[in-house]
């Protein structure tokens, strides 16, 4: 049972978020029908769920949330702020709820009743509106429908696991039953022999004709909870009772002796048939359609828990080397006739590597309805005014790297929010939108994705953070400074520069954390300001954490593993050229590269080889040349972490395995080049900046 | 295995160091291997040797001459690599130890092992978990978590004798 109550939860976490993303479109766009619909389906799932599993508060409460939206998607109701502000709210509760023992304190009692009480006060209040609502010119074909009732078809055919779990498809077809005259046909064509039979699954699908007073959602909701198991069209065919015709249920007849099923399209042309007939009655009705949600997240997806992904992406790996011992031993035995298996092996395993990725990779849109939450809540409590736009939140990034951003995302925006976003008045005497304005884009920059968050406020003043840093004893009164260092300074421990702490943001551990966070999953953050125009912040990440494409060469007897994504160009060079030169700047194409070589740096003895390659790899937007003794080819790398007694040697980001069992190191170029620069014999930083 | 079950076995695996033996508890030792080929990684500290691929996994191997203050080891048909387990900052995590040669399993009765000498030690009295007394030969039981830690100690060596090596250690680092 708790297992069910574990699943059932996790679902209900997901129905809330889905839930907290259609409300917040929802204000976007108050008529939208179909998000109304949405808002209104996801709390009757979690309603009909919570009941299911025994979570009694959950299931009455959401029983009023869903009144009102009721109410609304009959028309009878305008979507207002209040009530937006209150279903949020709820939502907020419902997560409270789902931990069953948290009822037991008085503050969520008291939110609960103080809910609750809003939410009937609202149901009441609209009942005392209802007449005014009633005297607005409604459409004519409404009137028709309330006075008459429709005939719609109806198709219901389930997946045929449908029993698994626990439905009885006839309670559904006795509740169809019960809104008002229906003529059922089951199609049994699809029932195998009974020897092929299993008495697990359900072969039949159905198709009906019902005659009701209400509308087309009363039969939808009789299906709300199979329409993810089943195939379901819901088609008004015509006005009226069709059923009551003679003339229909003679033909009708006809075409239930036919094994296959009857179908829209006949029963339509039928009930066309009839309608000319009828209209010679004077009854005239347009047959218009009122297509219902159909069958689009039918089996589109599933669920799968994160410790599988897991065993799967190590399963990945594994193989990934394998094929590499096995791809080296074809190559040393040419005979044996081996090496068209081994590479199609070779690109098997790449197709499979690159769809296991694709499967942990999720759009960073996840996140981003906290976010939506978070600047909605925070501006108002703020008295601001803040939009919160997003871009490119189809962007894909590993599961792993969305959990370690949320936090420092929520940071950032925090910031930008209470430091950043003036208040109106002042926003309006610099001459800025009284509106502020917060952007989020994301996007794909080579092998990395990029996460952009400006705002349009405040900006920093490098002055107070000087005189900050000044007076921390962090840097001396005299140092120059330029504008990037002294923006970077915002990034050390302990340096908050509100003039005010508020409980919002401001308490010294900030920016610190941010940066440690991100640096924990590989990436790289960086800020930029313009005082009194706003103020940017890049954040760039690795695609994936566990393997990369890398380029193999060979320093004296040690393999290293450069990522592609780096690599520019590679060239060879005569090792004569690189020994006379004294600033380490080498004429490539007709222009100055700088370099580092790699055997001095890393202590190897100098390499007698006449010929070395020169791998241009790209450095903060600039080329930087590293030399190595020769490239081996394009590689695989499984990344492996070097363990905690190599955690001071960072500009090895991690180790992997070769094809012959020998251990390759992976090189974080920029680290390197960041060390090699600070070195003293190389003023590189000089040139570099000089470029 | 868990923690009681053990301290419940009293086997140690005797290795030497140059002349003289030291001995780790079999809970702690994985596996034995012999000497292979060690990739080195750049800028690190000198008794870090580098890494190996033990059955996929990454395995950083440390000089335990060097970290006891001796000269590096060098390579002899008899050099092993020792796995062990061993717990840093409640995390088990595995390294290599490369030592001299690997000696027994001894039987050492918990009674027979004596605290380890206050004074006039060569070696820091926090990496010696006792001493025992076997067939008229000293044999030094280590704290194996303590000598491995992450901590940047190069010498195990008493204080008089570290300054120097620390310095030596410096230089290299």
């Amino acid at each position: 049972m708790d297992n069910f109550k574990k699943k059932f939860i996790e679902e209900a976490t997901d129905l809330m978020d889905g839930l907290e993303r259609s409300l917040l479109e929802l204000e976007e766009n108050p008529n939208d029908q179909s998000i109304i619909q949405q808002v209104f389906r996801a709390m009757h799932t979690l309603k009909g769920n919570s009941g299911m599993f025994g979570f009694d508060k959950i299931d009455s409460f959401t029983h009023e949330m869903e009144t009102i939206y009721d109410l609304i998607r009959n028309d009878k109701q305008q979507v207002t702020r209040e009530i937006l502000d209150l279903t949020l709210a709820a939502v907020d509760h419902l997560k409270v709820l789902l931990d069953e023992e948290s009822f037991n304190e008085p503050s969520v009692q008291e939110n609960h009743i103080r809910l609750l009480n809003k939410v009937r006060a609202i149901i009441n209040g609209d009942k005392k509106d209802e007449k005014l609502h009633i005297e607005k010119p409604t459409q004519p074909i409404q009137s028709e429908e309330n006075d008459l009732g429709n005939t719609f078809y109806v198709l219901f055919d389930p997946v045929s696991e449908l029993f698994n779990n626990g439905t009885n498809p006839l309670f559904l077809l006795d509740e169809l039953y019960s809104l008002g005259q229906v003529k059922v046909f089951a199609h049994l064509n699809k029932i195998p022999s009974l020897d092929k039979i299993n008495p697990e699954l359900c072969y039949t699908y159905w198709e009906a004709i019902v005659y009701t007073q209400d509308n087309v959602n009363s039969i939808s909701d009789v299906f709300i909870f199979v329409e993810d198991e089943a195939t379901i069209d819901i088609q008004k065919i015509s006005g009226g009772n069709l059923l009551a015709d003679d003339l229909f249920i003679t033909e009708l007849k006809k075409l239930e002796g036919v094994q296959n099923d009857i179908g829209i399209t006949k029963i339509q042309k039928l009930a066309q048939q009839i309608q000319s007939s009828r209209v010679k009655d004077k009854i005239v009705a347009p047959g218009v359609k009122e297509r219902v949600q159909s069958k689009e997240t039918a089996i589109s997806s599933i669920r799968v828990s994160a410790d599988k992904l897991d065993m799967l992406m190590n399963l990945v790996s594994e193989l990934v080397t394998t094929q590499a011992r096995l791809t080296l031993f074809a190559e040393n035995n040419v005979e044996s006739g081996l090496m068209p298996i081994a590479e199609n092996v070779q690109k098997l395993s790449r197709q499979l590597r690159d769809i296991a990725f694709s499967i942990v990779l999720i759009p960073i849109e996840n996140m981003l309805t906290r976010f939506q939450r978070l600047v909605r809540d925070l501006s108002s409590e703020l008295g601001k005014e803040v939009v919160f736009i997003t871009e490119g939140a189809d962007t894909e990034l590993d599961k792993t790297i969305i959990e370690s951003l949320a936090d420092p995302l929520m940071h950032i925006l925090r910031n930008s929010i209470d430091h950043g976003i003036e208040d109106a008045e002042e926003r309006l005497k610099k001459g800025k939108p009284k509106q502020g304005k917060i952007n989020l884009k994301a996007f794909y920059s080579g092998a990395n994705v990029m996460i952009q968050i400006s705002d349009d406020g405040a900006g920093i003043d490098p002055e107070i953070i000087s005189q900050k840093a000044i007076s921390k004893g962090i840097i001396t009164a005299d140092r120059k400074l330029t504008h990037r260092e002294v923006l970077d300074l915002v990034f050390l421990p302990g340096f908050s520069t509100a003039k005010q702490v508020t409980d919002v943001s401001g308490r010294g551990v900030g920016m610190d954390v941010v940066k440690r966070k991100i640096a924990d999953i590989r990436g790289e953050v960086e800020i930029e300001s313009k005082f009194g125009f706003g103020t940017t912040i890049t954040i760039k990440l690795p695609l994936t954490l566990s393997i990369i494409d890398g380029l193999l060469v060979k320093v004296d007897d040690t393999h290293y593993i450069i990522p592609l994504s780096v690599v520019d160009k590679i060239y060879a060079i005569e090792h004569e050229k690189i020994a006379k030169t004294f600033n380490n700047i080498v004429v490539l194409d007709g222009k100055q590269i700088p370099f580092f070589y790699i055997r001095r740096e890393f202590e190897h003895t100098e390499s007698t080889e006449t010929y070395e390659q020169v791998i241009v790899v790209n450095f903060e937007e600039k080329s930087v040349g590293l030399i190595v003794d020769s490239v081996v080819g394009e590689y695989q790398a499984v990344l492996k972490p070097l363990g905690k007694h190599y955690k001071k040697q960072d500009m090895i980001s991690g180790a992997t395995i070769l094809g012959d069992g020998t251990v390759a190191l992976v090189m974080d170029t920029n680290k390197i080049i960041k060390l090699f620069a600070n070195h003293e014999d190389f003023k590189i930083g000089d040139e570099l900046n000089k470029e | 295995m868990n923690q009681e079950n053990l301290s419940k076995i009293n086997s140690y695996l005797s290795f030497k160091l140059g002349e003289e033996e030291f001995a780790a508890h079999v809970g702690k030792v994985l596996n034995i291997l012999e000497m292979t080929r060690i990739t080195e990684v750049p800028k690190a500290p000198e008794y870090m040797k580098g890494v190996i691929n033990l059955r996929g996994i990454v395995l950083p191997v440390i000089d335990t001459r060097i970290k006891f203050g001796m000269t590096p080891t060098e390579y002899t048909a008899n050099t092993c690599i020792i796995v062990l387990d061993i717990e840093v900052d409640n995390e088990t995590i595995q390294i290599g130890a490369l030592v001299d040669a690997v000696q027994a399993v001894l039987e050492i009765d918990k009674n027979k092992v004596l605290p380890p000498p206050s004074i006039g030690s060569k070696y820091r009295s926090e990496f010696i978990e006792g001493v025992a007394n076997i067939d008229e030969k000293f044999i030094m039981i280590l704290n194996m978590d303590a000598v491995f830690s992450i901590e940047d100690v190069a010498s195990l060596k008493t204080k008089t004798e570290e300054t120097d090596i620390t310095r030596s250690v410096e230089e290299v680092g």
